[in-house]
């Protein structure tokens, strides 16, 4: 892995709500690079962090979060060659020049991102003008209507209100905005949570091509796992704010080796096999504003022992520096028995759950 | 009321549709149009059972869940409870909603938020006739019962102090303060954090056991029906498209349309899914309501699919479709050529 393919470099980033006392740490020390190309998916309930992190990430927080620490290099590919970018010290006007053109982002609620009171075809006429003031009228409606053709939505639809669109084409047209600029890097949040399955499924396939044919890079964040093992080639899950596991999609799902990944891969009832009683996770997500000494998770942990609850673990690497491991039963030193189901190698069995 | 055995039918719709009037094309001005919410739906829930009911959004499931607990009024069809028929042109009696609770999807919605949490769980005891003096013992008793313990901690307590899962069972506890016989459960899990999904639905399973309830269950996720029913419906655009007992629908379904279901659930056990070949979702409000609703939309839809409603269709004696594929020959020559000629009004 040479530095050159890398396109994100983020280091020891900080975020939090508010200043002083009564700021609430909702990133926490997170680092993790990008390949060109490749795709990361974040997985994590709701108060995780994932949405937070990658709003800090594209400098879109809004008051009172604060980024309060980290590093965020960008490279950008222009026709000139390549070059680093700060995220976090640029000036307003450097990222809004990035933003879009080199990176993009699509939200979760595309009837929220989209002006009720214009039609579509105006929303994308207005990003591509801003980029190129000298190009036509003409140009611009042909560009709109070949994106449109990228997430096959017929070209009529640019004369429509977004209130006339399902949520499927709506966050088609999110999706195709996205790259009107041809980014090298684009982020979803929870980009299929609020439509069907059906819907979500076409929208996934259509990704999948689209990230063949343009080869962007993809920030992927979503809590339904299952979803991330078919799109990603890395998977992160946070908790309470942290990176807890972080390992190549199948490689996580085969064989799970922070407690809280298997709990949450234990929460999805499956699909096919007998039916059996699944346990989920006990206890109720952390509150950040209070959250517990040691390791945040060791309150909801089967496998939790006494240094869990007073020392907070660091990301260790496993499995040849393919993956990496918050937690204390990995840990040599804890001299722990990694419990059976944490255990299982990547490329063995399928592992059986507990 | 009547003592429950497991398996006896205790809540039965039949035929049951409820249409609204909506503006067609042109606003203000422009024709009414019925849409057929729910049309003809049958489904029965026993005791001692969960009845999962699966479908997408605007497949008429919640309509249908509203139409049983009588907050909706049907268009036309019949509701019975324990074999008897309920008059549907009368008010909702005190003592129907004591026998049918039904629990909502958002939790943070359902309960008043100034109100602390012993409110919420008092009043309806208080409504249901359970005497002052009895009420805080009961009331202990009944959050007990969804595993919030000690009850203390919770009843003083205001709803935002709770998460979304807790509230959740203290919507439960509260349909069930009254004692129902029938608890219908509509999307009861989709708006909780992922982790504590599972702990619903387990106390759901628990209290059909224990309580001889019968549920309705009501979601989009099939995995969780799969993990939580005894039968599962199927409905698309307002009609029951599928049924089986078990597991069966998922496992092996027979309409086109919970195929293409199943199949767009990701699944990271077959990761190799074969591009299904049923198209988007556009095309969906504008079927013919002479013809299959999902015609439009089908891989396999034939001129008659277009045109004749397809008949209910027993695959085996637990499983049963409304598909023109499954019928016999008979049901189909039994369709008259004339009305086959009619063209599909798109």
């Amino acid at each position: 892995m040479s530095s050159s393919t890398r396109i994100l470099d983020v280091k020891n980033f900080y975020v939090a709500y508010g200043y002083g006392e009564d700021a609430v740490q909702a990133v926490t020390d997170v680092s993790f690079t990008l390949e060109k190309g490749h795709v990361l998916g974040v997985a994590g309930e709701s108060g995780s962090g994932k949405s937070t992190l990658v709003y800090g990430l594209t400098r879109l927080l809004r008051a009172p979060g604060v980024i309060t620490g980290g590093d965020v290099t960008l490279r950008l590919q222009s026709p000139d060659g390549e070059r680093d970018f700060d995220m976090l010290a640029a000036s307003d006007a450097d990222i809004r020049a990035v933003r879009w053109s080199h990176v993009s982002i699509v939200m979760q609620s595309a009837l929220n991102a989209l002006n009720p009171m214009r039609k579509i075809g105006k929303e994308f006429d207005e990003v591509l003008r801003t980029h190129d003031p000298k190009s036509t009228k003409a140009q611009r409606r042909e560009r709109s209507e070949e994106l449109l053709g990228l997430v096959k939505l017929a070209p009529d639809r640019l004369q429509r209100f977004p209130h006339e669109l399902s949520g499927g084409q709506r966050q088609r047209v999110m999706i195709a905005m996205a790259l009107a600029l041809q980014p090298e890097l684009v982020i979803m949040d929870e980009p299929t949570t609020a439509l069907d399955v059906v819907t979500q499924r076409e929208i996934v396939s259509e990704l999948h091509d689209l990230r063949e044919k343009l080869g962007f890079a993809l920030i992927f964040i979503t809590h339904d796992l299952s979803l991330l093992v078919e799109l990603a080639d890395d998977i992160m899950v946070m908790y309470a704010g942290r990176i807890v596991e972080r390992a190549p999609a199948l490689d996580l799902y085969r064989a799970p080796r922070h407690p809280y990944t298997l709990g949450l891969m234990d929460s999805f009832p499956p699909l096919q096999g007998e039916r059996q009683v699944m346990t989920g996770i006990p206890g109720t997500p952390p509150n950040l504003k209070n959250l517990p000494t040691g390791c945040a998770f060791h309150p909801r942990c089967p496998y939790a022992m006494d240094r869990c609850r007073t020392e907070e673990p660091e990301l260790m690497s496993l499995d040849n520096g393919e993956r990496l491991v918050a937690c204390w039963l990995h840990d040599p030193s804890s001299s722990a028995a990694v419990p059976v189901a944490l255990r299982h190698s990547p490329h063995g069995d399928q592992q059986e759950q507990s | 009321m009547t003592e429950r055995h497991t398996g006896d039918v205790a809540l039965e719709a039949i035929d049951l549709s409820r249409h609204f009037t909506a503006r067609g094309e042109g606003g203000f001005f422009g024709a009414k149009k019925q849409v057929r919410a729910v049309d003809r739906a049958s489904i029965s829930l026993r005791s001692g059972e969960v009845l999962a009911v699966v479908g997408e959004s605007g497949s008429g499931k919640s309509v249908l869940a509203r139409m049983l607990a009588r907050i909706v009024t049907p268009t036309s069809g019949e509701i019975k409870i324990y074999g008897e028929s309920i008059d549907l042109t009368k008010r909702r009696e005190l003592s129907y909603a004591s026998e049918v609770q039904l629990v909502l999807q958002d939790p943070f919605a359902a309960v008043n938020p100034v109100r602390r949490v012993r409110y919420a769980i008092e009043r309806p005891l208080l409504l249901h006739g359970t005497n002052k003096a009895d009420v805080a013992a009961k009331a202990n008793e009944v959050l007990e019962s969804v595993s919030l313990t000690p009850p203390e901690q919770y009843l003083d307590r205001y709803p935002h102090e709770l998460s979304g899962g807790q509230l959740q069972r203290i919507n439960i506890a509260r349909g069930l303060s009254v004692n129902p016989g029938i608890l219908l459960a509509d999307e009861p899990i989709s708006m909780l954090d992922v982790s504590v999904r599972l702990g619903v639905l387990n106390l759901l399973r628990e209290l059909c056991d224990n309580r001889h309830l019968a549920i309705m269950y009501i979601t989009h996720d099939i995995a969780s029906a799969r993990y939580i029913a005894d039968e599962t419906v199927v409905m698309y655009a307002g009609q029951v498209v599928e049924r089986a007992r078990q597991t069966t629908v998922i496992d092996a379904p027979v309409h086109p349309y919970t195929q293409l279901l199943v199949s767009s659930v990701p699944n990271p056990e077959n990761l190799s899914h074969q591009n299904t070949s049923a198209t988007s979702t556009t095309v969906s409000i504008n079927f013919n309501y002479d013809g299959c609703r999902f015609s439009p939309r089908c891989p396999h839809a034939t001129d008659l699919c277009h045109t004749n409603e397809p008949p209910n269709v027993d695959v085996d004696e637990n499983h049963s479709v409304r598909c023109w594929l499954a019928a016999s020959d008979e049901q189909r020559r039994a369709v008259t050529i004339s009305s086959r000629a009619t063209s599909p009004a798109n």
